[in-house]
């Protein structure tokens, strides 16, 4: 019985042939993508779940000199043009130290390790803008292990412990971190990529069964024949899945060999903002036989499935079940989910509890459900909408398959709904925060920021000698706008510096003294009262909290009503410093002369701008929007895929009507139009109604989220790339839809009128 | 060719099929309003015939005259064009789109014509009505009976009013009363319309409703005495 079946799967003429070879395309296209999409979760799983050696804790240091097992260890992050550089300075205090991945032993003092991607940088940037950071000689490069990618700028410095163990921030380790990296936002991230894979996988999914039972109304003709000549039943549901199982293993050995081909090109995206190792871009080898045994097997359930909805007798096949025309209550969920969406958000203007949060989750969840029910509704209106106001025969044909059966043509969109009202959410959630995260007119995008106190050796910041010397040092750089904030000794016992900022959590207080004259450059912070040579002023956030929406929000720090300080500012202790310089590389020198003083004062904090700030925010948002329009941009074009291959079975099963309507003098461009309106019209529709949701949705959600929380947060249109992805997948679709028209040329000539 | 009075001619038309020959020599006149019955046994070739006379085939050789011109030269947007405003079709069986409901069907060649939505579906109603469809006009092709289906698709044929209506044993897939049914009402329709007929079939009955017969065999024409009605 394999063997008749496969013998009919090759040998039942050109259709039957033809249809074997889409079979197996749509399924090796599917299946390709299916191992796009598994090699990039798995390159995101294994570069997450690598040993995080930078998460490693240690204890106060203690006498010296330490345990032979243990070493010092400060870790802290610099930067350098926008890049994050992870710094790990270490010294071993005897010789069973422990070592991190990557390298072969701990650095020796005056040597370092550089990542390859930060080696190449220290070769090719000027010294005084990024290489007088590092003290030492490069000794070697990081390897792989310690990385999380290619781009990674990563530095391990060794000393001698006298002279780590004077740094602030030093701590003594015997133990390195061999667990993964357990920040919420990884883990964030984590279930993002799941829920995005599982985005992709559904519509690809619903692609190969597609594929699977492309013209099944033609093959159950066949096996109508069969039947007749005396097959049983179960002979037959044997050989229609001789049929799409061979079909579906064919083509999953063909999308991995397609997968090969396009492997080091995928390797080559940065989906996350970063590349991963090309290595990992791979799915792993139960991934490769999940897909190769799996497709075939749903294939085949997909193929026995369609038979059990149609019964197949000895003279001809009957559908068992008319697909009854979807109701209107199929819509409810999608009428209910949406106001309650919006009342909920509202709401949490006045209620922030978390039982309002979850009732808008239960809207939106309810919403997205809705839209997928209801979507073989609104589809069938939209058929009906087309006949009213049309008037062609293309349109009245296409217009009566939509609504003839609505439930196929929204199958192969539906996928697409869900990935394209996510992708308009994200599309307008993560640029909306994006832009919140810069200070008014970006006028502190160029601005450095550091703070000299809070350590051992200066609890309040330089003392007033060494302050001058460096605030004469930065103003002998062309170009630089300098900011001190000074901080009084008197006030030093009350003052708490924190170590640690908690973004979110009450801020606390700084006292700090500006002069106006050098306030007076930086206008976005405010203006001194009248008079006023210097002012009192809490610095706070300023100096400290790593969130620009705090910052924002506490802007202009001077008002007049700041008190007045009449003092002599120059007695006082220099507590931080802002400094703007336009040009890029004089940036990198001030921050290099700022590293060596920040080690002075004692505060290892890394002197950043307040473009940096929000872009380390920034980036870990566009992270999310990547691998969001990343799903929207696949799902669309698997949809245009499956639209074709539903288009290609349409066409198959209603070549006799077709071919005489050519016979009678239709031209093949008003049939065309016929395919084009039945496929383009639903994705299009279904495209834009998920996207106005997603972006009205989303901006009601910003809108209230923002006035009950007091931070600014405008709601901002999507930008350029979502434009892109959406017109590019929909491109891509529409030319894959384009593709299978000289089909329908082929098949419908009226020289094949000829049927039998 | 002059004006000889014969609004299709088909002159020595030879057609093959890789190496199977279908016509070998066939040749035939057709006067305007003629009812004419193209017959003869299965493979014989009257159906390649009906299609070279239609421009749905270019024969290997031959020619093909309609209306002074020769339709085996036109090229093929000019033959579709001529198939859409002169000609109409009836086929045995399945040439109705089963999305549609009787009155789409019908109104679709003239949507296809660019006439106006309105005008095109009152003429297909009121062709649905002549052809005893009266009340059917929202039913689809699955919801009507054999007979139905093939007057609905007579009633298409018609309603452009076309100058020749080919039909391809329109009669082939109907129990003998729908078939009467069926060819009384095309022969009706066509001698009220004018228009020329020609009818495809391999049985007498059916060709006893034409004014003149042709046999086709082996690809070849010949003229055949009138076949009587039978009482």
């Amino acid at each position: 019985m394999v063997r008749l079946g496969w013998y009919l799967a090759l040998r039942s003429g050109r259709e039957a042939l033809t249809r074997f070879i889409l079979t197996t395309l749509a399924v090796a296209i599917g299946v390709a993508m299916l191992l796009v999409v598994l090699s990039d979760f798995h390159a995101f799983q294994t570069t997450v779940s690598r040993p995080w050696w930078e998460g490693t804790q240690g204890t106060p240091v203690s006498q010296m000199p330490g345990p032979s097992n243990a070493e010092l260890w400060n870790y802290s992050e610099d930067f350098f043009k926008g890049q994050t550089i992870e710094r790990l300075d270490v010294a071993a205090l005897g010789p069973d130290a422990p070592v991190m991945p990557g390298i072969p032993q701990l650095p020796g003092p005056g040597q370092y390790y550089a990542s390859p991607a930060l080696a190449a940088l220290l070769s090719t940037v000027p010294s005084d803008e990024l290489g007088a950071r590092f003290p030492g000689s490069q000794v070697g490069i990081i390897g792989n292990q310690a990385l999380s990618g290619p781009d990674e700028l990563a530095i391990i410095i060794g000393y001698t412990p006298q002279q780590l163990a004077a740094l602030p921030g030093t701590v003594q380790v015997d133990t390195i971190n061999t667990s993964p990296e357990s920040y919420g936002t990884t883990n964030i991230y984590r279930f993002a990529f799941a829920i995005g894979a599982i985005v992709i996988l559904f519509p690809i999914l619903i692609l190969i069964g597609t594929a699977s039972r492309l013209a099944a109304t033609r093959r159950e003709e066949r096996y109508a024949a069969l039947r007749l000549v005396g097959a049983t039943p179960g002979q037959v549901n044997i050989i229609a899945s001789v049929d799409t199982v061979a079909s579906a293993l064919l083509g999953a050995m063909l999308g991995i060999g397609i997968f090969a081909l396009v492997q080091p090109a995928v390797a080559d995206v940065a989906i996350t903002g970063a590349r991963f190792f090309p290595k990992d871009v791979t799915p792993t080898l139960w991934g490769y036989i999940a897909v190769f045994i799996g497709v075939p097997v749903a294939a085949a359930g997909a193929s026995v499935l369609s038979l059990q909805r149609v019964r197949i007798s000895p003279l001809g096949v009957s559908r068992k079940v008319t697909p009854p025309a979807p109701k209107m209550s199929s819509i409810i969920p999608l009428l209910i989910g949406i106001p309650l969406f919006i009342v909920a958000i509202l709401f949490t203007k006045s209620n922030n509890s978390g039982f309002v949060a979850l009732v808008a989750l239960l809207g939106f969840v309810l919403a997205m459900i809705g839209l997928i029910v209801g979507g073989p509704w609104l589809t069938m209106q939209l058929g009906r909408l087309l006949v009213r106001f049309t008037g062609g025969a293309s349109s009245l044909l296409a217009a009566r398959r939509l609504t003839d059966n609505p439930q196929a043509a929204f199958r192969a969109i539906s996928g697409l709904v869900l990935a394209v009202l996510l992708g308009t959410g994200a599309a307008v959630f993560v640029p909306s925060l994006v832009s919140a995260q810069q200070t008014p007119n970006n006028a502190l995008s160029n601005v450095l920021r550091d703070q000299f106190a809070g350590g051992p050796s200066a609890a309040v910041g330089l003392n007033p000698q060494t302050g001058a010397q460096l605030i004469n040092q930065l103003q002998a750089y062309p170009g630089v706008t300098v900011l001190p904030i000074y901080h009084n000794p008197a006030e030093a016992p009350t003052q708490q510096v924190p170590q640690q900022v908690i973004p979110g959590g009450p801020p606390a207080s700084l006292t700090s003294v500006v002069s106006c004259e050098s306030l007076a450059q930086f206008p976005v912070l405010g203006q001194c009262p009248p008079g006023a040579q210097a002012v009192i002023v809490d610095t706070m956030i300023l100096l400290t909290i790593d969130d620009p929406l705090w910052i924002n929000k506490e802007l202009p720090i001077v008002t007049q009503d700041s008190p007045s300080y009449s003092g002599n500012v120059s007695d006082l202790y220099l507590g931080g410093v802002l400094v703007r310089a336009d040009n890029p590389d004089t940036l990198e020198k001030v921050r290099t002369l700022l590293t060596t003083y920040g080690a002075l004062s004692g505060s290892h904090l890394a002197p950043e701008t307040f473009g940096e700030i929000g872009q380390i925010r920034a980036t870990a948002y566009l992270e999310a929007e990547r691998i969001a329009f990343f799903v929207v941009a696949l799902t669309l074009v698997v949809a245009g895929c499956s639209l074709a291959v539903t288009v290609v079975g349409s066409l198959v099963e209603r070549k006799r009507p077709f071919t005489l309507l050519r016979l009678s003098g239709t031209p093949t461009s008003a049939l065309n139009k016929v395919v084009l309106l039945e496929s383009v019209l639903p994705l299009v529709a279904a495209a834009l109604v998920a996207a106005g949701m997603g972006y009205a949705l989303t901006a009601v959600a910003i809108k209230a989220l923002s006035a009950s929380s007091g931070f600014s947060v405008p709601v901002a249109a999507p930008g350029l790339a979502y434009y892109l992805t959406m017109v590019g997948g929909l491109a891509i679709s529409l030319i894959v839809i384009i593709l299978t028209l000289p089909l329908l040329g082929s098949t419908t000539k009226p020289e094949n009128a000829r049927f039998e | 060719m002059k004006d000889n009075g014969y609004i299709l001619e088909a002159r020595e038309l030879t057609k093959s099929f890789g190496l199977t020959p279908a016509l070998r020599g066939a040749s035939l006149e057709i006067r305007q309003g003629e009812i004419l019955a193209i017959m003869g046994p299965s493979g014989s070739g009257k159906s390649t015939l009906l299609h070279c006379l239609a421009g749905i085939f270019k024969p290997d050789s031959g020619e093909v005259w309609y209306d002074g011109q020769r339709l085996d030269q036109l090229d093929e947007t000019k033959r579709t064009e001529l198939r859409r405003t002169a000609f109409g079709f009836v086929f045995q069986f399945g040439q109705l789109v089963p999305e549609l409901s009787a009155a789409d069907n019908v109104a679709l060649p003239l949507l296809l014509n660019r006439v106006g939505r309105k005008e095109a579906y009152e003429k297909a109603v009121s062709w649905l009505k002549r052809l005893g469809l009266d009340g059917l006009e929202a039913r689809r092709t699955g919801e009507l009976s054999g007979g139905e289906a093939q007057r609905v698709a007579l009633a298409r044929a018609l309603v452009t009013h076309p100058r020749v209506l080919f039909a391809d044993e329109p009669t082939g897939s109907l129990d003998s009363l729908s078939g009467e049914k069926v060819m009384d009402l095309l022969v009706d329709g066509a001698r009220e319309e004018g228009t020329t007929v020609v009818l495809v079939t391999h049985d007498p009955r059916v060709a006893a409703y034409a004014d003149r017969e042709v046999m086709v065999r082996d690809g070849k024409t010949s003229t055949q005495p009138k076949t009587e009605v039978a009482q």
